[in-house]
């Protein structure tokens, strides 16, 4: 029962420490002046909101919902691929 | 015991993972260049995503109100921050070629460029 | 313990408004697509937040893999900014 509350309280404390550099990364989206700043910000955005997920999956108490969290990385992986071969290509192709 | 130790220790590294994660996303906000930025971006993706899951399986281990599903719970946290591990900086080295080699991101604060005595590429 | 997951789930739900006026106003379109993947991630959030891991096991691969992979694609057989 101590160990409940203890996770419970600490975790609560660390939740909008998470939200408010969450905030911070989309600032850096929506300011960033070239397509790189704003991908690299938007990578580092979904890597950690998969770790977010995962640790807010013990703070609700189900632990089966942490396979999205897995999921979430390895798409934001491949929309990063994605802008990185368009932007090579089109000034290699030419 | 070892319940507590192991769930203590996993809360001191998500609470490392978090101060990763702020000084990153301060970092990204406030530096310069986009070659500077990509260091504050993959020290927030790092420290910030691969120490918290590790610390998750860590709590989750030791965290017995959760029932058997906990153990599923560990290893999938165990294995996303193995593979988070390897996948960061490939993403992060991919963005950082192509910004280079299309020249679309400015290189405007800089003292000397190596690559570009050695022949571009 | 029941303020927590409404409360992720409004901000989510104001940051998706922003990322969605962004895109709709962008000229480049390359931009218009990050934006969209930033508004398909603060959903993803908020169906998870909201208990829904099956929908967010659909909506990340078709959201954040498929539609800007065929966006990018578009943009690259057609051109990039809005004239």
């Amino acid at each position: 029962m101590v160990i409940e509350a203890l996770v419970t309280s600490v975790l609560t404390v660390l939740i909008p420490i998470y939200v408010v550099s969450f905030l911070l990364y989309v600032v850096r989206v929506v300011k960033g002046p070239t397509i790189p700043d704003r991908v690299l910000a938007i990578d580092s955005l979904g890597y950690d909101l998969a770790a977010f997920m995962v640790v807010l999956s013990i703070l609700l108490k189900s632990p089966l919902m942490v396979v999205s969290g897995l999921a979430l990385a390895l798409w934001v992986y491949a929309f990063d691929i994605y802008i990185a071969k368009y932007l090579e290509a089109k000034e290699m192709g030419e | 015991m070892i319940d507590l130790v192991l769930v203590v220790a996993g809360l001191v590294l998500i609470s490392i993972g978090v101060f990763y994660d702020f000084v990153g996303a301060i970092g990204l906000l406030r530096l310069p260049n986009f070659y500077t930025r990509l260091h504050a971006a993959t020290a927030g993706a790092i420290g910030g995503a691969v120490v918290p899951m590790i610390g998750t399986a860590l709590v989750a281990l030791g965290a017995d109100y959760l029932g058997p599903p906990r153990f599923f719970l560990a290893g999938a946290a165990f294995a996303s921050s193995i593979l988070l591990m390897v996948l960061a900086q490939a993403g992060s080295h991919a963005i950082a070629r192509a910004a280079y080699i299309s020249g679309e991101a400015p290189r405007e604060p800089i003292l000397h460029d190596a690559l570009k005595d050695r022949g571009g590429e | 313990m029941e303020v927590v997951p409404i409360s992720i789930a409004a901000i989510a739900a104001l940051l998706s408004v922003v990322a969605t006026y962004l895109a709709v106003r962008s000229r480049d379109m390359l931009a218009a697509v990050v934006f969209s993947a930033v508004q398909s991630t603060a959903y993803a959030l908020i169906y998870y937040v909201l208990m829904a891991p099956d929908i967010v096991l659909v909506y990340i691969p078709v959201s954040v893999g498929i539609l800007p992979a065929v966006a990018v694609l578009l943009i690259k057989k057609t051109e990039r900014y809005e004239s």
